[in-house]
């Protein structure tokens, strides 16, 4: 008896004829300009890190695919995507065993631990950020992590800055300082340009959607302009929001996850627009000087909701079928 | 009602070891056990109320009227941990103030309330007391256990009683805090559910 | 009816019972408790009040009888050679019932000489603050005694803790209770502590 064809598996189900591999392949194709400009601009430890944390989440997977007994996933180089997006968002000089807990968190908590692939409610990479954030904050504070290096520019973190000084500070930092990577942050989420290129790339080529950037970057633009309206003197404007900490990597590589994101149109504009709207939420009113983790998580919680908003069955009427 | 002493002592013990094989009483279990001590604190105070109003219920099961047997086995309950909570404050202060609101809120565990109702009330003193007994170790024990974890995890440290830990890493080791916070329970209870159940299965 | 009658006594006995025994254990372990409370809770607040006392103010410590409350004083002679005394009230309506503060004031020159919260049930990491976190606490250092002590919301000159406003406000409640026990109390204390 063999049911292999009763089998039904968990989403992604939209389907292009190309396979995991080349997506997760793509995927990473997409983060590469951003990458490469972080191992120029932090240096050799940067590459190390993004090294690491590939590595480490890879092998991750793997350990948890022999201890548990199933076929091994890494093949599809989901934990490569996981592993890198992870190494992209730390600073350079972040300590090696921090990425080992952290990558395992991302893995074995956030992906695993659901099923594997296409089963997480949380986006895995987002989830042992968040982790790690909560438990190790010094490690993640950018301003201390460059101490020892010489730049060209204002070796500030945009957001730390704006948080603790004002909106005042956010003219220390011109626009196209930011669109070109001029400021200190993640190794890999400094770069507007590359992360746009890369952004664009992969939606053009189908694996991010656009409702999703879009709508993110909407509510990202919307709030914080009306925040900067109504206070210029508290808020900063919506192009600094846009362009500074890890709104960008959010916009084209986190919020369009596909196991954690709605699936129809309408949905998918209401996730995007949320997730930015509580960035600036909690930019500007919460405690935190970059949200983008903590509120991509918070909508990734959501997603189930908003996956309710669907055209009625065909059929007998069944309103839950 | 075959059931001897020794069986209905150490099915809580391991069969039926209360947060993880009947998933009950989760709210201490998530909420206290950020320490050993705080395990073991709370996991004898749960035991003391589970003896004794076990003990009672049984006594009083032939005169209990049966419309009103929850809100007598909530007085019962409720005054035993009224009592804890008096002699807690009077002898381990320290471990009263951390404890805090979830010493009166054993009144609401559903593991005494459990016990009373599926077990107190239809067996004997002697094999009631028993139950209570096997539960409550288990409980403490399984509390210490998932405090242990994350205390060492979390902290550093292992602190048996007293407020001074008895084992330290070293300065060495950065604290993975995210273990002794509130998410850090979950997580901790859900591994070790899995490894239990990864055991039971063998 | 029997049934009735057995559901009623049944429970009355019961109730009447349990209350006869928590009224026992409560008589058994009240002294105990006190001195427990004193020994883990007011020694700190007083001790971080009265870092530079010369004397040892809970051993001096007295009690004083107002309308119906028993008030214990612990008088505390300060380096510049001036009388303070601190005592505790409780702040009705906080997050987790009544919370306790622990108020010193200077008796010269009738300034605060500062407030710690004692006792609380409030939220960990919210409303706690109030306890742990001193820059809330420490707005009432040498504020004299005519000071509006409520909440800058109720116009008064404290600012509260940010997201435990209901904390911050039943701890105003208990600086304008001493403020009050203090003016009633003064001429006693001072009679005390000559």
């Amino acid at each position: 008896m063999n049911n292999t064809k009763l089998t039904v598996s968990h989403a992604p189900f939209w389907h292009d004829g190309d396979n995991l591999f080349q997506k997760n392949l793509t995927f990473m194709l997409a983060l590469l300009p951003a990458a490469i400009f972080g191992i120029l601009q932090f240096g050799a430890p940067a590459l190390g890190v993004m090294a690491l944390s590939l590595s480490c989440a890879m092998l991750w997977e793997l350990i948890i695919n022999l201890v548990s007994k199933k076929p091994a996933t890494i093949g599809d180089l989901e934990a490569a995507v996981i592993g890198l997006l992870f190494g992209m968002m730390l600073p350079a000089i972040t300590p090696w065993w921090l990425i080992v807990v952290g990558t395992f968190v991302a893995v074995f908590v956030g992906k695993m631990i659901f099923g594997g692939i296409g089963s997480s409610p949380f986006n895995p990479t987002l989830l042992g950020m968040a982790v790690l954030m909560m438990s190790w904050k010094m490690f993640f504070d950018f301003d201390t992590a460059y101490v020892d290096y010489e730049f060209a520019f204002t070796a500030l973190a945009p957001l730390a800055a704006v948080k603790t000084q004002g909106a005042a500070a956010a003219e220390m930092f011109t626009l196209t300082d930011l669109f070109m990577g001029r400021e200190v942050g993640a190794v890999g989420a400094t770069f507007g340009l590359g992360l746009i290129i890369g952004g664009i790339y992969l939606i053009l080529r189908g694996y991010a959607r656009w409702e999703l950037s879009v709508s993110f970057i909407a509510g990202i633009l919307i709030t914080a302009f009306l925040f900067h309206a109504a206070s210029p003197q508290n808020y900063a404007g919506p192009l600094f929001h846009l362009l500074s900490g890890y709104t960008l990597l959010g916009a084209f590589f986190l919020i369009t996850e596909s196991a954690s994101s709605p699936v129809n149109r309408i949905p998918m504009l209401l996730y995007g627009f949320l997730g930015g709207f509580m960035i600036i939420l909690m930019r500007n009113i919460g405690a935190y000087a970059d949200g983008t983790i903590l509120a991509i998580l918070l909508v990734n919680v959501i997603s189930p909701l908003l996956d309710n908003i669907r055209p009625n069955a065909l059929g007998k009427g069944l309103n839950n079928a | 009602m075959a059931h001897s002493l020794a069986t209905e002592f150490t099915k809580g013990l391991w069969a039926e070891i209360p947060p993880f094989r009947l998933v009950l009483g989760l709210c201490p279990t998530l909420a206290v056990t950020k320490s050993v001590e705080n395990g073991i604190g709370m996991g004898l105070a749960t035991t003391f109320v589970l003896v004794f109003s076990n003990l009672l219920i049984s006594l009083l099961r032939n005169v209990i009227p049966p419309k009103v047997r929850i809100a007598c086995y909530i007085v019962i309950i409720a005054t035993f941990v009224t009592i804890v909570e008096l002699v807690m404050q009077a002898y381990t202060y320290p471990l009263f103030l951390t404890l805090g609101i979830f010493i009166p809120l054993i009144v609401v565990n559903c593991i005494v309330l459990g016990r009373a109702e599926a077990f107190a009330s239809k067996n004997t003193p002697v094999l009631a007391v028993a139950d209570g007994l096997g539960i409550g170790i288990g409980f403490t024990l399984s509390l210490a256990a998932l405090g242990a974890v994350r205390e060492i995890i979390g902290a550093g440290t292992i602190t048996i009683w007293g407020g001074n830990p008895v084992f330290a890493v070293g300065d060495w080791y950065h604290p993975f805090s995210f273990m002794v916070e509130a998410p850090g329970a979950f997580v901790a209870l859900g591994l070790m559910l899995a490894g239990m159940n990864l055991i039971g299965k063998k | 009816m029997r049934e009735m009658i057995s559901m009623i006594v049944v429970l009355t006995l019961l109730a009447s019972v349990s209350g006869g025994l928590l009224a026992a254990v409560k008589s058994g372990t009240e002294l105990r408790i006190e001195e427990q409370v004193l020994k883990f809770q007011k020694a700190p607040a007083i001790e971080s009040l009265f870092s530079d006392v010369t004397n040892d103010p809970l051993k001096e410590r007295f009690t004083l009888e107002t309308g119906d409350r028993t008030l214990q004083i612990f008088p505390g002679k300060m380096k510049d050679g001036s009388l303070a005394v601190a005592f505790e009230t409780s702040g009705k309506g906080g997050y987790g019932g009544d919370i306790g503060l622990m108020v010193g004031i200077n008796v010269d020159s009738d300034q605060l000489v500062g407030a710690r919260v004692t006792t609380h049930a409030e939220t960990p990491g919210l409303g706690s603050r109030a306890k742990d976190d001193l820059t809330f606490v420490s707005q009432f250092n040498s504020k004299p005694l005519d000071s509006n002590l409520a909440l800058k919301a109720d116009n008064g000159s404290i600012d509260a803790i940010s997201g435990a406003t209901v904390t911050s406000r039943a701890v105003t409640r208990a600086a304008i209770q001493a403020q009050e026990l203090y003016s009633q109390l003064k001429p006693e204390i001072l009679k005390q502590i000559q």
